[in-house]
């Protein structure tokens, strides 16, 4: 057990060492510069002299491409993202922080919600099939989850919240109010949720959905059912504690990668409802070459993968006996 | 099953109206939506390049010294503002403005000439924020009294009035303390602009107060400006359809439909044609565009009015020969603008060619000497639909004469940077423009702005230079009087409809909405007083300083047009 462990932690601090360093080249392999890009916006305001300068402020250097390499990883180690180039000066890591915590609230509970009703609909689909629940879910979650995301999103924003007016059009709370704890505040912000989180609900219930039948389908026919029900235990603990436990491993793993990627922000869902998470972010530091604010998001996005991945490890080597190996 | 899902969850959610009811009353803000993010980033610093800090920092918070108004009466003027006004010494070698009396800082301390000097001392020390190179120009800045600066000129170089005129300037007592102004957001900014308290600052919306301290007497009327984070044109103009935004700057589509057909009462777009030019680019570093003729030709197979039609659905017209916009209206000189190659003939477009070496093929496709095709990507940015229509169309003509064109689309910073390298043949762009037109010029005719192939060029993408219009523009930088400058301008006018350096395509609208449902005095096609688009700056102070609340029960006051 310790020495899987172990050697999972390997894995792990290699990939983040893998994913630390591609950070710090493929922004440096896309073509043009920020300070140019700037200039270019400025629409021939900016003199050739101060772009000269910006660039030089927003840190192009004549050092190796190993010496930088070097400064980023130091630079890294003290926590330090530098300072953003889009949003100049602020810090990168309180441009992140900012939309964080909508990111992850409105993203996780989707995520979740998806993940759990996705499944235990799936497993039973599988257990009464032909059942009605399985002769019309999958077929209807495979059609809205084949729609583009964008365009659904769009339509549910113009039926409910233009149209009917029944959800509201933007953000993640009302413009009047200032964020709190308290009753009030959290109510509006679950109602400036509603919207967003069905969409993506909508859009991803499908794949946990139809993951979770088929691979039940198959451990419900093996040996093991059989035995569990010639034993005459209850059908419910045959289906979830037998057959559901087993079926679960595949969609587990599919779980892990989701949730990390939470992080990196659903970025149509925020720019559809206006919502203020990061997804938006990387859009804006691709378009302006933004270096900095770049690499903390996927910085961010990779730990929170490779994070995410290993809590979803640990819960196998739980789940399935067959996974710790003794020694 | 699904979508009736959805709507049951929604039901038992919304509980309440989620159109959240408008502050009311003399104290309701102005909603505004200029700048497009996802979540607001406290910065209000005016030094920093244009697009860093917040909207409207450098033309609201703080203030430039002359603010220059192209729909002024006559064709454009300056109207003083923290300056009075301004003089030339008789050898045009100290620039010298003489400051209001009376004005303060938001903090209540007083305006001098030492804000001034610090200003231009900063962006001395500070070659990043010398967006324009001022120091490029004057050798050094004196305060001779609390109510004059002195510009000492390094050279003589007229056009740096504007630049120095627009810069916004900063409180001495402030900035003279912050240890670096290029990294420093100043989140609570002490300036002389009409709106310079920060009442709320969350991510997702901002509010400035007014300037308890301002110093035109009762204004602003305005209480606050609210902005609303919008990550994109959509959700701003959905906000702005349903009345949750006052004033926009924003494309809107169909917007007779979509806006003003909403509510005709209240809801006006007004566009005219002052945004910049739009361009055909032909590299003319390259051959065959080095040859007049072989430009020529190309605009003459253009169809303008069709782009117009079908690219810009009517909103602007084809351009003429000077390649002037609507903002120069006062330079421009109708006979200069006449010109055979704005014309729409492919026959002579056609003889053109053949006169200058391309002869069609077998195929119908031109060749040069060599037996080269004629064969070229038309490159725009992806996403910017107009500009990808009118590509379109100019493939679609320029093959009916025998040059071979496809559209190529680029994101915008793959299309600027080949832009700016010289690596392209043809490019849809846009002109670089300046309050009077010798800025336009300089950057699509003077030898001073070309650079060779492959290096980083700010402007003059086309790498055209002129002699003849080398010696214009050096006059014209010699020049303060304005009856001098506008004779040079149509000579220049003229050199440009006689040399083709850029191919015209029509004229940018600027696009503008307003509400007159809650505040009014907005410019609009009747009281053109300013450019109504809040993204151009620094005339949004014109309109910021003359928009008042709509007073309930008092009926619609009159649209107030307000010169100072």
């Amino acid at each position: 057990m310790t020495r899987t462990l172990v050697s999972r932690l390997g894995f792990y601090a290699l990939a983040a060492w893998v994913s630390i360093t591609l950070n710090f080249i493929v922004p440096r392999l896309m073509p043009g510069d920020p300070a140019t890009i700037m200039a270019g916006r400025l629409s021939g305001q900016a003199s050739p002299e101060a772009i000269a300068a910006l660039r030089a402020q927003f840190g192009a250097t004549d050092r190796s491409l190993v010496g930088q390499y070097v400064d980023y990883l130091g630079d890294l180690a003290h926590g330090d993202l530098g300072l953003s180039i889009s949003e100049y000066p602020a810090r990168v890591s309180d441009v992140i922080a900012g939309g964080l915590t909508w990111t992850l609230a409105l993203g996780g509970v989707a995520v979740i919600t998806s993940f759990v009703l996705g499944t235990a609909l799936g497993a039973l689909a599988a257990w009464r099939r032909a059942g009605w629940l399985d002769a019309v879910l999958p077929p209807v979650l495979a059609l809205s989850g084949a729609f583009p995301y964008f365009w659904l999103a769009m339509l549910a924003l113009y039926i409910f919240g233009f149209t009917l007016g029944w959800a509201p059009l933007r953000h993640a709370y009302c413009d009047h109010l200032a964020p709190s704890w308290s009753f009030g505040f959290i109510l509006d912000a679950i109602e400036h949720a509603v919207l967003p989180v069905v969409t993506i609900v909508a859009a991803t219930l499908g794949g946990w959905l139809l993951g979770m039948r088929n691979t039940m389908i198959g451990v419900l026919g093996t040996e093991q059912i059989k035995l569990a029900r010639a034993k005459g235990l209850p059908a419910g603990r045959v289906l979830w504690a037998y057959a559901a436990r087993n079926a679960i491993l595949p969609n587990l793993a599919g779980f892990g990668m989701a949730l990390g990627f939470v992080l990196g922000g659903s970025l149509l869902t925020e720019i559809v409802f206006s919502y203020p998470g990061t997804g938006y972010l990387l859009i804006q530091a691709v378009r302006n070459q933004d270096y900095p604010l770049m690499q903390g998001l996927f910085l961010t996005l990779t730990l929170a993968v490779l994070a995410a991945n290993f809590a979803v490890d640990l819960l196998t080597l739980w789940l399935d006996p067959r996974t710790r190996r003794h020694g | 099953v699904t979508r009736a899902g959805w709507a049951l969850l929604v039901v038992l959610a919304s509980c309440g109206s989620h159109r959240a009811p408008r502050p009311a009353g003399s104290d309701a803000p102005l909603m505004i939506s200029v700048e497009q993010q996802s979540a607001w980033v406290r910065n209000f610093n005016p030094l920093l390049p244009p697009g860093r800090a917040r909207w409207p920092s450098r033309d609201g918070v703080y203030e430039p010294l002359l603010i220059y108004n192209p729909m002024a009466a006559g064709g454009g003027a300056w109207t003083p503002w923290l300056a009075t006004g301004y003089d030339w010494s008789s050898d045009l070698r100290t620039l010298r403005f003489h400051l209001r009396s009376g004005v303060k800082w938001s903090d209540g301390q007083p305006f001098t000439s030492d804000d001034v000097v610090t200003t231009f001392e900063i962006l001395h020390r500070y070659p990043a924020l010398d967006i324009a190179h001022v120091w490029g120009f004057i050798a050094s800045v004196t305060a001779p009294d609390p109510l004059t600066v002195e510009l000492a000129f390094s050279r003589v170089y007229v056009p740096g009035l504007d630049d120095v005129a627009h810069q916004p300037i900063v409180p001495r007592h402030i900035w003279a303390h912050v240890p670096d102004p290029m990294t420093f957001a100043n989140p609570d900014p002490v300036g002389t602009g009409p709106f310079t308290e920060v009442r709320v600052f969350r991510a997702q919306v901002f509010e400035l107060g007014r300037n308890p301290y301002y110093w035109q007497p009762g204004r602003p009327k305005v209480a606050a400006l609210r902005m609303s984070a919008y990550p994109s044109n959509d959700q701003a103009n959905l906000a702005l359809v349903i009345g949750d935004v006052d004033w926009a700057g924003n494309f809107v589509p169909a917007v007779d439909r979509t806006f003003v057909d909403r509510d005709r009462a209240h809801h006006v777009s007004w566009s005219p044609l002052v945004g910049n030019m739009v361009f055909l680019y032909a590299n003319t570093a390259r051959p065959p565009f080095d040859d007049v003729r072989v430009r020529k030709a190309l605009s003459m197979a253009i169809d303008r009015s069709r782009i117009v039609e079908v690219a810009m659905y009517g909103m602007t017209r084809p351009a003429d020969a000077t390649g002037l916009t609507d903002a120069y209206a006062g330079w421009r000189d109708a006979a200069a603008g006449r010109a055979d190659w704005m014309m729409h003939d492919p026959a002579a477009a056609g003889r053109l060619l053949a006169a200058a070496g391309f002869p069609r093929g077998d195929d119908g496709v031109r060749r040069d000497a060599a037996g080269n095709a004629l064969d070229y990507d038309i490159e725009v940015v992806s996403g910017w639909s107009d500009w990808v229509r009118a590509a379109q169309l100019i493939a679609r003509d320029l093959s009916a004469i025998g040059v071979r064109a496809h559209l190529r689309v680029y994101e915008f910073s793959a299309w600027m940077s080949r832009l700016q390298e010289g690596t392209f043949a043809l490019s849809v762009g846009y002109s670089l423009d300046g309050p009077t037109p010798y800025r336009f010029y300089r950057w699509t005719m003077s030898s001073q702005t070309v650079r060779p192939l492959g290096q980083t060029s700010a402007g003059n993408w086309h790498r055209f230079a002129d002699p003849e219009a080398d010696r214009l523009l050096a006059a014209f930088e010699r020049s303060a009087a304005p009856a001098d400058q506008h004779a040079i301008a149509i000579d220049l006018e003229r050199r440009f409809a006689a040399v083709a350096p850029a191919i015209p395509l029509f004229a940018n609208p600027l696009w503008g909405e307003f509400s007159s449902e809650h505040f009014t005095g907005f410019p609009d096609a009747a009281h053109p007083f300013a450019r109504l688009s809040p993204h151009i700056e620094p005339d949004a102070l014109l309109v910021l300083t003359a928009v008042e609340p709509v007073v309930p029960g008092a009926g619609a006051p009159a649209t107030a047009a307000v010169m100072r």
